[in-house]
């Protein structure tokens, strides 16, 4: 087939930037990766970026396809040839560019190794053998452990543009994988280290990580379940978490939003006093609602049950989140063709016969059909 | 000057590193690629070691599957430390927070793998090599802290550095700024990994391009039974990316295009779980026989059934939807054989000591040699393991044993700026994509699965071609920075060394032994010809051949069937 | 006539009551009779289920179950952290009956009715800009907004994650361009439109939060728009509102008016000032308003 790209040129030796186009003869099957390689090999051999295991668990690979972060090895090219769309290829975002396609990752690491990634077994003497640890409890730390490092979310976050010295979703999604981790014993310092003023509470929730992640990571989920922890062991002075316990406090009263009473709440009177001539201009507009009388639910009682049975029942803290991901890990993205396999089913009609083993009298009647 | 220069940083490298920092010796690791980016990573079926958490087993057992898996080529002392050391290893491992799968006594759960006699096969889904990867990643960083262990990513290892008689360093191109390095140390352990590039079809990165079997080549060092690379049973067509033997660990069936089991016709009595080089064949075997489907047969998981697939194996079932639109669970998976492991490599004792003396190689670009003519599924990554900890902690006593040494010479740098600035001068020639292909091509073709003396022959020729075009290649890219231009031709150039040691190699053993088949001339095992190492050193000429013995402790060989 | 659930959330109950007013006015001229839920409480807004994950899934069960018994099969909401929220919820329910069937144990011991999982949550946004209400809407919209130029912003939780909500190209949406053109005004293209506004830590990381609210109204001012729309009503609390404090940090006065989907569907579809309740905003509208009077 024939794809055509436009490619982000940029050397880093003479700050030139340009964008230059690429039309080349690739193979069916070809990725984005195997169209660089293509180009670099036949067209321009001055072309840079990464490139290792070409099966998506390296990591080396990603860059940003028409502003979008992913891993070149596995996009397939054959739909975007086909559709006549030439589109743009860059390095990713929230990076400084080396050359081409190729970033500083140094910024990545210093923030990877800011939440001390290593397990910390505390003063517990580990076991002659191994740790022992149902299955259950370390499925609370699996969609942490797949990632792959590849910067892609990192790419897009939305508030580290903001805020450079943000953490950021790879750290704390490594983050947790150790205060998920049953075997850990730094989990209070580890919280209240990623509590710091551009930790945990500096994610706007923005999900562009969740959207990029090559891998299922969901690193907004993993903020989530670090802010869960966090406040499940009382380490919730940050404004960020006390906006958050307010709506609990809101729904648990009122069922809905003290929307009003949410300002002293999170950043204390003393500093919403400062914010009073702000408030006044939207008070003049009607947007400062009176808390009183309040405005309450209907049934709010029901809500208020609710809250004291759940309590109850132990599903706090990050595995509350977690118990909401097995249907959510079935949900992706599939080739097409997909739904007429899962229709038909395994061994339906058109499927691939019924094996057998040498000698027995082929397949049975249903499989061949 | 370090204590210890360790290049390469998968898990051998970096599992000697950690070593190394722990026995005392100041570290610094030397790769062409960030650590986690490894191709130790990509292994995913698991890691073995007789810890009999699932059924009853022994160090014992392990090393006798190992004995008979390498067709009895393995060195059988090197094997027997193997499988005494590893469970310790794994333990280690699993303490310094390894996510392994769990069995229901939340223990680590061990799975079934090829000619294994029992489940030993520790795993995490089928992603272990990740995890590995990213643990170990994880305890250099915890040292990095501490300051005395520095990790040189994306430099590019080339030459070593020798002076009287011992080894000395590494000559290095700085992949990010440009330039050449040099990272000196009082020992130095190669841990770059294997070679699998050489071949077109492949499951390894293209960073696999045997540097370090290279380079040890080039400063004189043998290396040991070359001719014997791993054909994995189970690529995915086309793109050649492993599917795991775990697959057929949790159950999978093979199909020829009948849909029949034909492995019940090789291997009556393991099936799907024979020996690879056993696989391998007999797939090959199918697939020339006209029974197979666009050059492959089918890997079927149907029965597993979905949630067995999507909790033990959705490594594997990503990698068929992404790469071959087929999901495992409705539909069998395309596989066919592909270029997997080198079980030849750099000579070493069981320390991963090399003759060199301050040199050390461990991992795949080591041949201690545990896998002898094949190696079982599930032993590589224990065995960099195993042996990236005990080359670690000799070089590590080595070099705080040899005292403090003057500056060395930087001559090695001038030597090779000036070959650099030759190579990059010239504007003229043939660029070296054309070179590779046609390489990886005639590999496959004349020194894969099953060899013959004709097409050995023709591809012992056309090496020689190839290498004469090599001298005349051109790159393009003349800068400094990330030029990986200039890198991947100087790969080119390891490549087809050992390509020549390897097919010189096979055509001189005369028999057929786990991986290497000659069913045209020589279909059978001569022990009494065969039974030893072979060693390709570099001569005036070319690599030269001579043998060793093969370490025996308690196992004679045996007719071997599975 | 398609009978819908309402959910309206926190905000357009109170700070941005004027959503309400103009969806409800709005509602029957694109074919939708809606049954406002009163047994309700908040989604949690992200908030509750990070602060207490369990109770979040509760709560948004609860709203689930009230909207399926009034017999519907579609729970409309106007927010799209509601939507994400109460589809997030809503998915993990109908996929593990294990978690279901201890959830609804837990509404019916407290008296609400329980869940069985046929309900699809539902942007008012989704329901006009495709099909049935796509048509009417068209129809509706006779008054025009006559090549007003109208920077669409979207948010975020509307887009992503796409596994979740999957109406929208998340990259490359289409759906507020194509309402925006079908009642007669120009859709400005800008790359902040899919970004975020800030809102979730406007409060926490007041800093942070502004310098990605900025973004979107400074490209949409660059590229001429006269307005902006948006489907979120915490998006335009804080484009409207908090547009005083860029004034201050960055010394740009944008005076962007700043519109609700409802209202800007609800000016072409010739609703009165007191069905769209401009003088609630903060951002005068009044530019906008004259432009369409002449």
């Amino acid at each position: 087939m024939k794809v055509a790209l436009k490619i982000w040129r940029y050397d880093g030796a003479t700050g030139e930037k340009a964008l230059r186009e690429y039309e080349i003869e690739a193979p069916e099957e070809a990725t984005l990766l195997d169209c660089l390689d293509i180009i670099k090999d036949r067209h321009d051999g001055t072309l840079a970026y990464r490139k290792s295991c070409r099966m998506m668990i390296c990591g080396s690979c990603g860059m940003r396809m028409d502003g979008a972060a992913v891993l070149a090895c596995k996009t397939r090219m054959a739909e975007i040839a086909a559709s006549g769309h030439v589109p743009v290829i860059s390095a990713m975002g929230n990076l400084p560019v080396l050359k081409d396609l190729v970033v500083d990752m140094t910024p990545f690491w210093q923030k990877i190794r800011a939440v001390k990634p290593w397990l910390d077994t505390g003063y517990v003497e580990p076991p002659e053998k191994e740790f022992v640890v149902p299955q259950a409890e370390m499925d609370v730390i699996h969609k942490e452990s797949l990632c792959i490092m590849c910067g892609c979310c990192v790419s897009e976050c939305n508030s580290m543009e903001a805020d450079p010295d943000f953490l950021g979703p790879a750290a704390l999604a490594k983050g947790f994988r150790f205060v998920g981790d049953p075997r850990d014993r730094a989990t209070v310092e580890r919280l209240q280290a990623y509590s710091d003023e551009h930790g945990i509470w500096d994610c706007t929730r923005c999900y562009f990580c969740n959207e990029r992640c090559p891998k299922g990571v969901d690193p907004r989920d993993a903020i989530a379940k670090l802010g869960a922890e966090a406040m499940r062991e009382g380490i919730d002075s940050d404004m960020g978490a006390r906006h958050a316990k307010w709506f609990v406090t809101s729904a648990k009263t009122t069922g809905w939003l003290r929307e009003t009473e949410l300002v002293p709440k999170t950043q204390g009177v003393v500093r919403s006093l400062k914010e009073i001539g702000f408030a006044m201009s939207l008070l003049r507009r009607g947007k400062v609602p009176p808390p009183f009388p309040p405005h309450v639910a209907k049934d709010v009682d029901e809500a208020r049950q609710l809250y004291e049975l759940v309590e109850r029942e132990g599903h706090e803290g990050a595995r509350g989140i977690v118990q909401l991901e097995k249907p959510l890990a079935r949900l992706e993205r599939h080739e097409a063709g997909y739904e007429e396999a899962a229709a038909r089913g395994p061994y339906g009609p058109g499927s691939f016969p019924k094996p057998y083993l040498p000698g027995e009298n082929e397949s049975t009647e249903e499989g061949a059909a | 000057m370090y204590d210890v220069v360790v290049v390469g940083a998968g898990c051998a490298g970096m599992r000697a590193a950690i070593e190394a920092y722990d026995t005392g010796a100041s570290v610094g690791v030397v790769s062409k690629l960030h650590p986690t980016r490894s191709h130790s990573g990509a292994a995913e079926g698991g890691i073995n070691a007789a810890l009999g958490n699932t059924a009853e087993d022994s160090p014992e057992k392990h090393a006798f599957d190992t004995v008979k898996g390498s067709d009895y080529l393995g060195d059988q002392d090197a094997i027997e430390i193997f499988t005494a050391e590893a469970p310790g290893d794994i333990y280690q491992l699993e303490h310094w927070g390894c996510v392994f799968s769990r069995n229901e006594e939340g223990k680590l759960a061990q799975r079934p793998f090829g000619a294994a006699g029992s489940p030993r096969t520790v795993y995490s889904a089928d992603i272990t090599g990740h995890v590995l990867v990213h643990v170990l990643y994880e305890q250099l960083m915890k040292r990095m802290e501490e300051g005395s262990l520095v990790v040189h990513e994306e430099s590019f290892a080339w030459r070593l550095m020798v002076e009287d008689g011992r080894c000395v360093g590494v000559v290095c191109w700085d992949l990010v700024r440009g330039g050449v390095k040099l990272v000196t140390g009082r020992s130095v352990v190669l841990a770059t990994g294997g070679m699998g590039r050489i071949y077109r079809a492949t499951t390894n990165a293209y960073s696999c391009n045997g540097d370090g079997m290279a380079m040890a080549l080039h400063a004189g060092l043998p290396l040991k039974d070359m001719e014997f690379m791993q054909f994995h049973p189970t690529t995915l067509y086309p793109s050649g990316v492993l599917i795991t033997e775990g697959c057929r660990g949790e159950g999978g069936y093979l199909l020829n295009r009948d849909g029949e089991r034909f492995m019940a016709r090789y291997a009556p009595n393991a099936l799907e779980l024979a020996s690879r080089d056993v696989v391998s064949r007999a797939e090959t075997t199918e697939i020339e026989a006209g029974r197979g489907i666009n050059g492959s047969v089918l890997l079927d998981l149907r029965h597993l059934g979905a949630e067995k697939i999507l909790t033990r194996l959705p490594g594997s079932r990503e990698l068929a939807m992404t790469f071959a639109g087929v999901d495992p669970i409705y539909d069998p998976i395309p596989v066919r054989p592909g270029a997997h492991y080198m079980m030849g490599g750099v000579a070493t004792d069981n320390w991963g000591a090399t003759e060199l003396e301050g040199l050390y190689a461990a991992g795949e670009v080591a041949c201690v040699s545990v896998h002898g003519a094949n190696r079982l599924g599930g032993n590589s990554l224990m065995e960099t393991i195993t042996f990236g900890r005990r080359a670690g902690r000799a070089a590590a006593e080595h070099a705080l044993a040899s005292g403090r040494r003057g500056e060395v010479s930087d001559a090695p740098a001038r030597d090779a700026e000036r070959d650099l600035a030759q190579l990059l001068s010239r504007t003229d020639g043939e660029r070296p994509w054309k070179i590779r292909d046609e390489l990886g091509a005639s590999m496959l073709e004349n020194f894969g699965v099953f060899r013959y003396p004709d097409r050995m022959e023709r591809q012992l020729e056309l090496i020689q071609e190839l290498r004469e075009r090599y001298r005349n290649v051109v790159v393009e890219d003349k800068g400094e920075i990330f030029n990986t231009d200039l890198t991947q031709a100087l790969e080119l150039g390891y490549m087809l060394d050992l390509a020549w040691c390897m097919v010189q190699a096979g055509l001189a053993r005369e028999e057929s032994r786990g991986a290497h088949s000659r069913p045209a001339d020589f279909p059978e095992r001569d022990d009494e010809r065969f039974l030893k190492h072979s060693i390709s050193r570099w001569g005036d000429d070319g690599p030269e051949l001579s043998y060793e013995e093969v370490r025996m402790t308690r196992w004679q060989p045996e007719v071997r069937t599975y | 006539m398609r009978k819908v659930a309402y959910y309206k959330g926190c905000l357009a109950s109170l700070s941005a009551k004027e959503l309400d007013v103009a969806t409800r006015a709005l509602a029957p001229k694109v074919g939708l009779e809606l049954e406002e839920l009163e047994s309700v409480t908040c989604c949690g807004a992200g908030d509750i289920h990070e602060a207490e994950p369990d109770y979040y899934l509760h709560l948004n069960a609860r709203i689930l179950a009230y909207a399926e018994a009034t017999g519907t099969d579609t729970l409309m909401t106007v927010c799209n952290v509601c939507t994400l929220n109460l589809r997030q919820a809503n998915h993990a329910l109908k996929g593990d009956e294990a978690l279901l069937a201890r959830v609804n144990d837990n509404l019916v011991s407290v008296g609400a009715p329980a869940y069985s999982g046929s309900v699809d949550v539902l942007h008012f946004l989704w329901l006009v800009a495709a099909g049935e209400g796509y048509e009417l809407l068209k129809r509706a919209a006779h008054r025009g907004l006559q090549g007003l130029k109208i920077a669409p912003f979207y948010g975020c939780q509307i887009l992503r994650p796409s596994k979740l909500l999957g109406f929208d190209d998340p990259d490359r949406p289409e759906s507020l361009e194509r309402i925006i053109e079908a009642c007669g005004g120009e859709a400005i293209d800008y790359p902040a439109k899919v970004k975020c506004c800030g809102f979730p830590i406007i409060q926490a990381r007041e800093d942070v939060a502004l310098a990605e609210l900025v973004q979107p109204i400074e490209q949409a001012k660059e590229a001429g728009a006269d307005a902006m729309v948006t489907p979120c009503p915490l998006c335009h609390l804080s484009l409207d509102a908090w547009q005083s404090k860029l004034r201050k940090q960055t010394g740009k006065d944008f005076q962007m008016p700043v519109l609700h989907l409802s209202q800007l569907i609800g000016v072409a579809a010739g609703l009165s000032e007191s069905e769209l309740k401009f003088k609630r905003h903060v951002v005068s509208v009044e530019p906008v308003v004259e432009k369409l009077a002449v």
